[in-house]
């Protein structure tokens, strides 16, 4: 029986791949005015919408909300300007028809009726938290995630999915802060309203289940997909990979949503309901696909990343590159091989990419050191025979470091 | 001189809009003649007083068992013994004694629901009857307050389920002298119920998934009734002009009405009046809202029409009704056979009515609703959430932040929309609930005239204000 997270999994993945294929029109905007003076309370709030804007960008935010990863791009966490970047939720993705949700990306700058102007940080910290809708939640201090207890609402209304807020939820209560404080104070307000979205009346609080998702915060380490790490590995950095994996949702695509235990956290594709398409086939169901498969992702020898090295794994994060066909070696953008090959869309890299070096090395140590290897083979995605760098260039993408703050699209002070 | 007709209805006009304008001579019904219709009014409650100017009756709220469902008995709760309310008729100006007993094993009220008066008097919360006790009501109805308004218990948390179990009924404050020509006059309370197979009314168990999607939308029921009664007609005669006073008493339900085939002529709100008739082919009376209406009988002797509510969609997508999108009939409209009557002149200015003056405000106020919630909180009967001055005039900006609509009320004190989303409203009219559609911003200016007191405002979707979408407004004594 297909349950509506697996469902939801593979059409956020298929779909976040159709609107990053919708942005190849997006403009770029030159750098604004630099930031001025500012008392130290204002400076205070500056560092934490730079430090919002950094987890904002390097979460994919834009992938669905607008801008991709360019804060400079139009359209910038606007949300939803075209019926194509609908989702549609539910059994249709598997091949019902009139059984979908259709969910909307919402607007999330400040604009005070249309945007996230209209509710208090304290409601976006409980949204990217809890996965309250902050405008059907009580503007309160949450202390509990029991229904009826400490603030919690009995009948909690969910956040509708794809929004990842499972993941996001286990951020630090100051990275939260901060991307509330970046979408409240960093951004010019767009007047765009955006129509509710649709669900089941239980506002999917069966579909949110602890099963599925995990717990919070996470079990201790390590569960029964993990392991120690052994005397080679340094396990600080393997606890801060492990929770970094599960902020960024990986295993939303690659199995096991944001829950470690599960059987079959990131071992890639094990039911062909997470092979999803990408493509053409999105916008017009008579043109072609191609399938994309989420990839294993323990470091099983010849059937996961044990076959590559940690710089290419680093490449893959930062530059996007295939493991199997990139270089062992450190490179930039401006050294990339003439015959790059990128990893299949739908793998939000171009987001990653904006991690500190840190971080993606963290992520790397415990995908190397801390799950057990599983012996899973997934076969290698579909792609156009000319690969996927002329999509990459032409979706409307931004640069590497981001653009620097503020752009167009955001105020500074 | 205003008094230029502007209407003559006779069914040689029949395919001419409402400001066709003849002078054909003036023909209205005599007084007290009426047609054998099967929609039955409300008895008027009896006047005990001695005096003139003063209109002294007792409500005794209590269970009873009624028919409402032909064939099944239903146990409910009911004002003097029936569903609706007997109706409280009174003319401006008058003393208004009311003896109210509550027979209920509850706590209940009765609010007085669009009418200026003592805060004491108000029916509010503040002053539940518990169960055997009894309240008198004594106040004066105001001068230039004639209006069609209605009553119904308060009490915090249980006005949903007191009403859902029959408790409401119509009060008309009659104006000394009305500026419309008599004809013949319908009261029409529409609400709507849920049945159990056995009669009784159904309610969902606390917590239920059903219980939860009532609080989304408000509870609505599949049985509709007109006073009571499922699809009666009202007879009228061709040529005829009727006046309508309509009641909305449910809980939620949006009603959008229009009748087949026929333009009508919206010359009233909450407040009374309107300045003068609008021709419109529908209405829309969201939850504790009236409308007064003139209804053109411009169909041929022996047809019949429906009055309908149409598809009104007000819900949000996760609980929206599956049926919302399919009309429903309320009245049937039956023409006798008589040969058509004369015209009736209906004046072109009804009640003049002077826009309350911008320039006096002196606050302006935010209310932003989302779902259950006025400015992100919920009632506290220990609390004052706002504090005005008596005799000051503020503006009120009230903001829609989530996808459903959301009907604003404020007690004690009529007001005039401005604005709905920046766009000025087309002339001054008397509300004191205004339905604020998803995602949309109403301005209303309002005085605080003659009462201080503690003033419940909150959104009328009985589930929302049982839940706590409430707040409390003081006026002070400057």
């Amino acid at each position: 029986m297909k349950t509506w997270s697996t469902i939801v999994t593979s059409r956020r993945a298929a779909l976040l791949a159709g609107v990053l294929a919708l942005c190849g029109t997006m403009l770029a905007f030159t750098q604004t005015s630099p930031v001025g003076t500012r008392s130290d309370e204002n400076a205070r709030l500056q560092e934490q919408v730079l430090r919002g804007r950094e987890l904002v960008i390097s979460h994919g935010c834009g992938g669905c909300h607008g801008g991709v990863d360019n804060p400079a791009a139009e359209g910038w966490l606007a949300g939803l300007t075209s019926p194509a970047q609908e989702f549609r939720i539910g059994p249709c993705g598997a091949g019902g028809d009139d059984t979908c949700f259709r969910t909307r990306p919402r607007n999330l700058t400040p604009h005070p009726t249309t945007g996230l102007g209209r509710f208090s940080e304290r409601q976006i910290f409980n949204a990217l938290r809890y996965g309250l809708r902050p405008g059907e939640t009580a503007d309160v201090e949450i202390t509990s995630s029991t229904p009826g207890e400490g603030s919690f609402p009995m009948f909690p209304k969910y956040l509708a999915p794809p929004m990842p807020w499972a993941a996001w939820r286990h951020m630090p209560d100051e990275d939260l802060w901060a991307i509330a404080a970046y979408l409240k104070h960093g951004l010019k307000p767009v007047d765009n309203l955006v129509e509710d979205s649709e669900g089941p009346p239980d506002f999917w609080a069966s579909a949110y289940t602890e099963e599925a998702y995990g717990s919070y915060p996470l079990r201790a380490f390590p569960g029964p997909n993990e392991v120690e790490p052994g005397p080679d590995a340094d396990r600080d950095q393997v606890l801060r990979g492990r929770h970094l994996v599960v902020q960024h949702a990986c295993g939303d695509c690659h199995g096991g949503l944001t829950n470690p235990e599960a059987p079959g956290f990131l071992t890639g594709v094990t039911s062909p309901i997470q092979v999803f398409p990408v493509g053409p086939c999105l916008e017009d169901p008579d043109a072609p696909c191609f399938m994309m498969r989420p990839r294993n992702l323990t470091p099983h020898p010849t059937a996961g990343t044990g076959r590559w090295t940690d710089q290419q794994l680093f490449n893959a994060l930062r530059h996007g590159l295939r493991p199997a066909d990139g270089p062992d070696r450190a490179v930039t953008p401006a050294t990339l091989p003439d015959d790059a090959v990128f990893l299949a869309p739908g793998m939000p890299w171009m987001e990653l990419r904006h991690m500190p070096d840190q971080d993606l090395r963290d992520i790397i140590a415990y995908l190397r050191h801390g799950l057990k290897p599983v012996s899973n083979e997934v076969e290698d995605s579909d792609r156009p025979p000319e690969g996927w760098r002329g999509m990459y260039e032409t979706m409307g993408a931004g640069t590497h470091p981001a653009a620097p703050f503020p752009t167009s699209n955001e105020v500074g002070g | 001189m205003h008094h230029r007709a502007v209407l003559v209805a006779t069914p040689l006009l029949a395919t001419m809009g409402w400001a066709a304008a003849t002078h054909a001579p003036s023909t209205p019904l005599a007084p007290g003649e009426s047609l054998p219709d099967t929609l039955v009014a409300p008895p008027i409650l009896e006047d005990r007083a001695p005096h003139p100017r003063t209109v002294e009756v007792t409500l005794t709220v209590a269970p009873t068992t009624v028919e409402l469902i032909p064939g099944q008995s239903t146990d409910v709760f009911a004002y003097n013994g029936r569903v609706p309310g007997p109706t409280l008729e009174v003319r401006e100006g008058d003393r208004l004694i009311i003896h109210v007993r509550n027979d209920l094993k509850e706590e209940t009220t009765v609010h007085w629901h669009g009418l200026h008066l003592p805060w004491q008097a108000d029916g509010s919360p503040f002053y539940p009857i518990p169960p055997g006790g009894e309240a008198d009501f004594d106040f004066v109805v105001p001068e230039g307050s004639a209006g069609t308004y209605w009553y119904h218990p308060h009490p915090h948390h249980r006005t949903a389920y007191q009403v859902a179990k029959g408790l409401y009924g119509a009060l008309i404050v009659r104006a000394a002298a009305d500026p419309l020509p008599e004809m013949t006059e319908k009261l029409l309370i529409l609400s709507d119920n849920r049945f159990l197979p056995d009669g009784s009314i159904q309610v969902p168990d606390e917590g239920s998934l059903e219980a939860r999607i009532d609080f989304e939308n408000g509870r609505e029921g599949d049985v509709l009734f007109v006073n009571g009664q499922i699809l009666p007609s009202i007879e009228i005669r061709s040529g005829e002009v009727q006046r309508w006073r309509i009641v909305n008493a449910s809980a939620a339900r949006v009603y959008r009405l229009a009748l087949e085939g026929h333009e009508v002529l919206h010359v009233g709100s909450d407040g009374g009046l309107f300045g003068e008739a609008i021709p419109v082919e529908e209405v829309l009376i969201s939850a504790s809202e009236r409308v007064e209406i003139l209804v053109r009988g411009t169909g041929a002797p022996g047809s019949t029409a429906l009055l309908q509510t149409l598809p009104y969609d007000r819900y949000i997508p996760q609980t929206r009704p599956r049926d919302w999108g399919q009309p429903r009939d309320l009245v049937r409209l039956e023409y006798t056979d008589e040969s058509p009557m004369g015209a009736l002149e209906i004046p072109e200015v009804i009640r003049p009515i002077e826009a309350l003056d911008p320039s006096a405000v002196s606050a302006t106020r935010i209310f932003a609703l989302t779902q259950g919630f006025i400015n992100g909180k919920t009632m506290d009967m220990s609390r004052v959430d706002e504090v005005a001055t008596l005799g000051t005039t503020e503006i009120w900006q009230i903001e829609n932040l989530v996808g459903m609509d959301h009907p604003f009320h404020l007690h004690g004190f009529s007001f005039q929309v401005i604005e709905r989303n920046g766009v000025p409203e087309p002339f001054p009219k008397w509300e004191d609930t205004v339905n604020v559609p998803a995602h949309e911003t109403v301005r209303f200016i309002v005085k605080f005239e003659d009462y201080p007191g503690k003033w419940m405002y909150h959104c009328h979707i009985l589930d929302h204000e049982n839940f706590g979408m409430m707040g409390i407004l003081e006026v002070r004594q400057p």
